[in-house]
């Protein structure tokens, strides 16, 4: 009898010494709600069409683009230096290295910015740091930079300046065509537009960007 | 040379008893996310009585509101569900064993009359204790301490540690 | 956990408990003089039974939960009120040693025909009655020292691991001191 319980009792120790030699893969960090709520709220998260673009032509090396539509879209159409992580697989393994580089800004995009603005939320719980949502989405791009709407008459000189420097982008995005016919907005009334400069500014890569991590 | 047992039952392994309840705690955790418990059933029933008899008494009660209707929590008719259950197992255990027997347990140093009354003075007290420490032993004290719950150990210890003493205050009702 | 549909909720409930009733009554916990005798010496059942349900218990939601198949984080841990944990302990082990129950035993006690069973779970009734209605007075005690959803473990500073083998050990020890103190005891009929 008693051989059988002092076996059964070396048994139930090794079992329990087992969690401590077991790794947790149950311990997943998550980030509090009132921290996401405030977070969410921010706003800071959203970068906008033209920064991207600016940090594309520029060449930014910090800036780490994410298309997180289903791969076939990805594979017709997709932002120069985007990598393709769809929504559903946000959070697996596999992208972890891609999404914890601590020296980029990870700038989740889709076709509008509701799928972005879910993989920004699921990667802002589980932690990871340093991630944008372009805001508007490859549609928003799409229609001032490529297909860019001219602005009014009464429109201010900041306005004439976007859309300038989305025509410049255009060129750069399309190739430039020489058919393409490079039409410049003239206001007589307002001073003469300055000549289209694309500024590239390299941003620090340290730049603090909010976000309520 | 068979040794027949002339008193006695048969009961199960201790360890082996504790291997299995503890099995069905785990099972319960997994499937519901919550322990066991038993005292919360009498609980549900007596808000149930209560504001079935005297509704308006019921809703102005500071205690009772907790578990009427809007804030009722699922858990409360789970409770009263798993004691039909553990009734049930009890009676077929019983069965098995063969022990199913009307009786009133007691030493026979005393009557059965005192055992009741301390059996009835007993859950009185027991009452009253369980809804404190918004637990009895089985859902405070054993699934608290399954989820190392601190205030599951502390009323553990409290539990045993009283009874402990008590016991040899009422030693004359035992043995 | 909605691993299930909660349709089903109830009929777990009941398998559960019959789970429950079933293990606990085959072990004896439907008598009163057996459930006591730990208090005794004479025999240790509700030590054995317990802390061996504990430590199972305890062991499997840790592996589960490191092996992921459980989120430990959505266990519903019994939360700490420290002054009402403590006092209700007392009042309870009271009632304990008194009445030879407890809510669970004393079902199974009802269900094999104990009729001091049914005394006691009476007794809970009008105990759990006496509570609602005093409850203005105990209000306060009611709710002090919340310590919210506290783990041992942390008060402790310690991993669960750490701790769930630690109890494991321990309980152990005691197993091996109970079957010691068995022997030695006077044999009490029951």
């Amino acid at each position: 009898m008693d051989r059988r319980y002092t076996i059964l009792a070396l048994i139930a120790i090794i079992l329990a010494a087992g969690l401590l030699i077991i790794p947790d893969k149950g311990k997943t960090k998550e980030m509090e709600p009132e921290k996401l709520l405030s977070a969410v709220n921010d706003q800071a998260r959203f970068i906008t069409t033209d920064a991207v673009t600016e940090r594309i032509i520029g060449g930014d090396p910090t800036l780490q683009l994410i298309d997180v539509r289903p791969a076939d879209q990805f594979n017709k159409f997709a932002l120069p230096g985007a990598i393709s992580i769809p929504l559903d697989s946000i959070l697996s393994q596999t992208w972890q290295d891609v999404l914890q580089q601590p020296g980029k800004d990870k700038v989740f995009y889709s076709n509008g910015d509701v799928e972005a603005d879910a993989a920004w939320q699921l990667c802002t719980r589980a932690g990871t740091r340093k991630v944008f949502v372009m805001k508007g989405g490859l549609n928003y791009w799409y229609n001032t930079i490529i297909k860019g709407a001219e602005p009014s008459n009464t429109a201010s000189s900041e306005d004439l300046d976007q859309y300038s420097f989305r025509q410049a982008a255009k060129l750069y995005f399309t190739g430039g065509s020489p058919a393409e016919e490079r039409r410049t907005y003239i206001n007589e009334d307002a001073p003469e537009p300055a000549k289209v400069k694309v500024n590239v500014v390299k941003k620090a890569p340290a730049k603090s960007s909010g976000g309520g991590c | 040379m068979e040794q027949k047992k002339k008193t006695g039952t048969t009961y199960l392994n201790p360890y082996l008893g504790g291997f299995c309840f503890g099995l069905v705690l785990l099972a319960t955790f997994v499937i519901t996310g919550r322990g066991m418990g038993a005292s919360g059933a009498v609980k549900s029933t007596v808000v149930e009585a209560v504001s079935t008899v005297a509704p308006a008494h019921a809703e102005k009660s500071a205690y009772y509101s907790k578990f009427l209707s809007d804030n009722a929590h699922p858990m409360n008719t789970w409770l009263v569900f798993e004691s039909i259950g553990i009734l049930a197992g009890a009676f077929l255990s019983g069965l098995l064993f063969n022990r199913l027997k009307f009786k009133v347990e007691h030493s026979p140093k005393i009557t059965s009359k005192r055992r009741l009354i301390f059996a009835l003075a007993g859950g009185a007290l027991f009452g009253i204790g369980s809804q404190l420490a918004k637990g009895c032993t089985s859902g405070a004290a054993l699934s608290g301490m399954a989820v190392l719950s601190l205030g599951g150990f502390i009323t553990m210890m409290a539990i045993f540690g009283t009874a402990f003493v008590f016991a040899w205050v009422f030693k004359k009702n035992w043995i | 956990m909605g691993v299930i549909p909660e349709s089903w909720n109830n009929v777990f409930a009941v398998l559960l408990g019959m789970g429950f009733g079933f293990v606990l009554e085959g072990s004896g916990f439907s008598s009163s003089r057996k459930i006591i005798g730990t208090f005794f010496g004479y025999d240790f059942v509700v030590l054995k039974v317990f802390f061996t349900a504990a430590i199972t218990a305890m062991i499997g939601l840790l592996y589960l939960s490191h092996i992921g198949w459980l989120d430990f984080s959505l266990l519903y841990i019994h939360p700490t009120y420290l002054a009402s944990a403590i006092i209700g302990g007392i009042v309870m082990g009271m009632g304990f040693a008194m009445g030879g129950y407890c809510p669970g035993t004393s079902f199974c006690g009802i269900a094999i025909g104990k009729i001091d069973a049914l005394l006691f779970v009476a007794g809970l009734f009008i105990g759990v009655l006496i509570f609602s209605e005093a409850f203005p007075l105990l209000e306060k005690l009611y709710n002090s020292g919340n310590l919210g959803h506290k783990l041992v473990s942390d008060s402790l500073g310690i991993s669960k691991s750490l701790f769930a083998f630690l109890l494991t050990v321990v309980a152990i020890g005691m197993f091996f001191g109970a079957t010691w103190l068995e022997r030695k005891v006077k044999k009490v009929e029951y």
